[in-house]
């Protein structure tokens, strides 16, 4: 996967009705909080990469992805309208990011996860061999 | 609907207990067959990027996200392990893409959603302001 993943973050934005029954006035006040917070993090070199998501697609699951479906994906408030892969020095500066975002007060969350330096599943593998080899030992 | 952005889909890599049954030798097999597809994909030009993602993180909420909840922990088949972003030519195609995913015999689900062209509020705020000069 990426090479370069240390100190990579990625801000999952959750909930797609939110912005439903804002004004149009609220919707453009909270559109260029928005952009400003963006443009701030650009400036300070924070953003390595993120886009927002069209709220359709396609959901495939079952052995060779025989099972197709197109949605509804998981409920609104879990909904991930966008998300944002940043570069900060800790877990704790990406939340700090993330708690700037002019949308939380309306009702959105956003789920902050580092970016993992190798495959999930082979740091599971080496842990069970471990521990099997504890438990035969 | 948003307007899309071409070409452009992410691929979100559902579900964090799908692998917890399995030995150490099929979750490396796994491992590397996932690895594989994804070169084979960035080879191609078809990935342009991936990442997976550790299982712990923070999820922030309230005004001023004043709520940071540690998370997501629960198993549960919404949590999110990587993603890869795909540049093809439909949502066809991304899809045929996502069926390759090695790990949707053991129960991944693979989401697949186009990249919108422009926030999903910009079209919402457009709408509000058309009806608003409407009503006017």
């Amino acid at each position: 996967m990426s090479t370069q993943t240390q100190n990579e973050f990625m801000l999952l934005f959750r909930g797609d009705e939110w912005c439903k029954g804002l004004s149009a006035g609220e919707l453009q006040n909270v559109m260029s909080q928005c952009k400003a917070w963006f443009d701030r993090l650009v400036e300070q070199g924070k953003i390595k990469a993120g886009q927002p998501l069209v709220r359709e697609g396609a959901i495939v699951s079952g052995k060779n992805g025989r099972l197709v479906s197109d949605g509804p994906f998981a409920e609104s408030k879990e909904a991930i309208g966008g998300y944002l892969l940043l570069q900060a020095d800790s877990l704790e500066e990406a939340v700090v990011i993330a708690k700037g975002n002019p949308t939380l007060v309306y009702g959105t969350t956003i789920e902050v996860r580092p970016v993992a330096q190798e495959c999930p599943l082979d740091v599971l593998a080496r842990q069970a061999v471990r521990e099997e080899q504890l438990v035969s030992a | 609907m948003n307007a899309q952005k071409q070409d452009e889909y992410l691929l979100l890599f559902r579900g964090n207990e799908w692998y917890k049954g399995l030995s150490p030798e099929e979750m490396q097999k796994v491992a590397s067959q996932w690895m594989a597809w994804f070169n084979r994909l960035t080879e191609q030009g078809k990935a342009i990027a991936g990442n997976p993602l550790e299982s712990e993180g923070k999820i922030v909420s309230g005004k001023n996200g004043r709520v940071v909840a540690d998370g997501p922990f629960a198993e549960s088949k919404e949590a999110i392990g990587g993603y890869f972003l795909l540049q093809v030519k439909s949502l066809d195609e991304a899809v045929a893409i996502a069926k390759e995913c090695p790990g949707l015999a053991y129960g991944a689900v693979v989401e697949v959603r186009p990249v919108a062209a422009e926030c999903p509020m910009a079209e919402v705020a457009r709408a509000e302001a058309q009806l608003a000069t409407a009503s006017a």
